[in-house]
């Protein structure tokens, strides 16, 4: 009876006490131009894992989300193509850009950043920056 | 050449090649998660009439930092800590020449299956592996000796992988691996696998010749939202110190993915020799012909909807049958199956954050001699995070 009752309470406890939130964003806040590569993202980069692992990845430099989404690309089974991955880096490069316009946010409270502006389409491989490059953005 | 001498070989190569790389070119990615599981056996009375199972909480923790050194050169390690200490999940070096091919060297789990991937628990919504890769959750696991590959099974060797996209909707990937393989002990009735992954005789092949193996797969894409994909694994080796005795592990497997539906189906089966010299230590006589070897069938197929952002639901049917003489201890027949029917929800709380829960239901062929049951029922609920 009391490991039954552990059980319900853990069960309980864990689901009632933090409420709820999608493991994605709210695509509401996702600009419209931006909402099919989100689709494409949220496909594929949650295939062999949890949505979160990307988006709380806390990378804010698009040259390293260049070099990770290509190494996802190689991944077995990835299904993730050329055109895919261009989809999935548009949509990288503005969620990068509004890391960072966050971030800066929170170091100057006072101060209103700039809007991560809108990358425009790419299609067909990114090839991969060069390591030791200056980051891009 | 000996594996081990090819490993020292390749490990050397890649670190000459990191270092050959200016130091502000390293990238370092962290990732991790953990998962507290608590299972609840309501048909065992108390822990001594039932002490197969590891009902109560269960926790699984992983750290892990990939390194890029260059655009070729990249190293992976990952660290575990579940019901048997810290084990080195992964240390491997990544020497890519191309997209088609790779070179893979150090401690890894070789490429087989298709589940191993998302062995990860913050990477599958149930609490628990399916049951031809489980690693110590399922009950009487004394009894079946766990499952026919017990995952992640972490191995140190090579492994030669690539993949090659043809056109905008097609994935072949591919892999052959020599790896130091299973363990035993001299005239082993079955694999051992606590030894197989113990620093008790040292984390050296016990006979100096590796298992090998291979994988091929094939993805397709359905449309924006769907593919599907069609894998085979085979490895094989000896696991004695006499390299008398063998084991082949053959496997296939498919994964539909169709929007928020996923359905995977794998099927895989171990060949497992063993030694009868002692014919004493057998429960049935042994047979003058074909009567030294076992094989361990194992098969799931499982059905995740997601029906709302949070909160998917998983129903799966696994199990096993294995066919072949046993010990004289022994409480399985010779021809012993087990059937595990799922149904369970992985609830997102928080993002990265998820609450799993789960009821199995489990159908022996052979009772158990404590309690006279076959049937059994348990229940999981976890917490997984991922970061």
């Amino acid at each position: 009876m009391i490991r039954a009752t552990m059980l319900l309470v853990f069960a309980v406890a864990g689901t009632a006490s933090c409420g709820s939130r999608t493991e994605g964003l709210d695509t509401s806040k996702i600009p419209d131009e931006l909402r099919t590569d989100y689709q494409v993202f949220s496909t594929k980069c949650s295939k062999c894992h949890s949505l979160a692992r990307p988006l709380t990845a806390n990378i804010s430099d698009y040259d390293q989300w260049v070099r990770y989404v290509n190494r996802m690309r190689r991944q077995p089974g990835s299904g993730i193509s050329y055109d895919d991955q261009a989809h999935i880096l548009r949509f990288l490069k503005w969620y990068a850009a509004d890391l960072r316009q966050k971030a800066e946010e929170k170091r100057n409270p006072s101060k209103t950043a700039p809007s991560a502006s809108i990358p425009p389409p790419v299609v067909g491989h990114i090839p991969e920056p060069a390591l030791g490059q200056d980051g891009g953005t | 050449m000996k594996a081990s001498a090819v490993i020292a070989l390749a490990a050397l190569i890649a670190a000459l090649l990191a270092l050959a790389t200016p130091a502000n070119a390293l990238e370092r990615n962290f990732a991790g998660s953990a998962q507290l599981d608590y299972q609840l056996v309501p048909t065992a009375r108390n822990v001594k009439t039932f002490p197969q199972a590891f009902d109560g909480f269960t926790m699984e923790l992983a750290g892990k930092l990939a390194v890029d050194f260059s655009d070729h050169v990249s190293a992976n390690l990952k660290v575990c800590y579940g019901c048997h200490g810290f084990e080195a999940d992964m240390m491997y070096f990544d020497v890519r020449v191309a997209d088609e091919l790779n070179f893979r060297v150090g401690r890894f789990s070789p490429s087989f299956g298709a589940f191993n991937l998302r062995h990860d628990p913050a990477n599958h919504r149930l609490s628990d592996k399916p049951l031809p890769y489980d690693m110590g959750r399922m009950l009487r696991m004394r009894q079946w000796n766990l499952s026919v590959l017990p995952s992640p099974f972490p191995d140190n060797g090579i492994e030669i992988n690539g993949t090659k996209s043809i056109g905008e909707s097609a994935q072949l990937d591919y892999a052959v691996y020599g790896v130091t393989g299973f363990k035993a002990d001299l005239r082993p009735t079955d694999i051992n696998f606590q030894l197989s992954r113990s620093p008790q005789n040292y984390y050296t092949d016990n006979n100096g010749r590796p298992t090998v193996g291979a994988r091929v797969a094939l993805t397709y894409k359905l449309g924006d939202a769907s593919d599907v994909t069609a894998g085979m694994s085979g490895m094989g080796g000896t696991y004695d110190p006499e390299n008398h005795e063998t084991y082949f592990i053959g496997g296939a497997d498919l994964a539909l993915r169709l929007d928020k539906t996923n359905i995977r189906i794998e099927y895989l089966a171990r060949r497992t020799s063993f030694d009868v010299s002692d014919r004493a230590v057998f429960k049935y006589n042994v047979a003058g012909e074909r009567g030294n070897f076992s094989v361990k069938h194992g098969a799931y197929a499982e059905i995740e909807q997601g029906l709302t952002p949070e909160l998917d639901l998983v129903a799966r049917v696994d199990g096993m049958a294995r066919l072949g003489n046993v010990e004289a201890g022994s409480e399985l027949s010779r021809n012993a199956s087990v059937v595990r029917y799922t149904l369970g929800t992985a609830y997102a709380i928080e993002r990265g954050l998820r609450v799993k829960l789960s009821t199995e239901l489990w159908q022996f062929s052979d009772r158990d001699l404590a309690s006279g049951r076959k049937l059994e029922l348990t229940m999981h609920a976890a917490l997984a995070g991922s970061f």
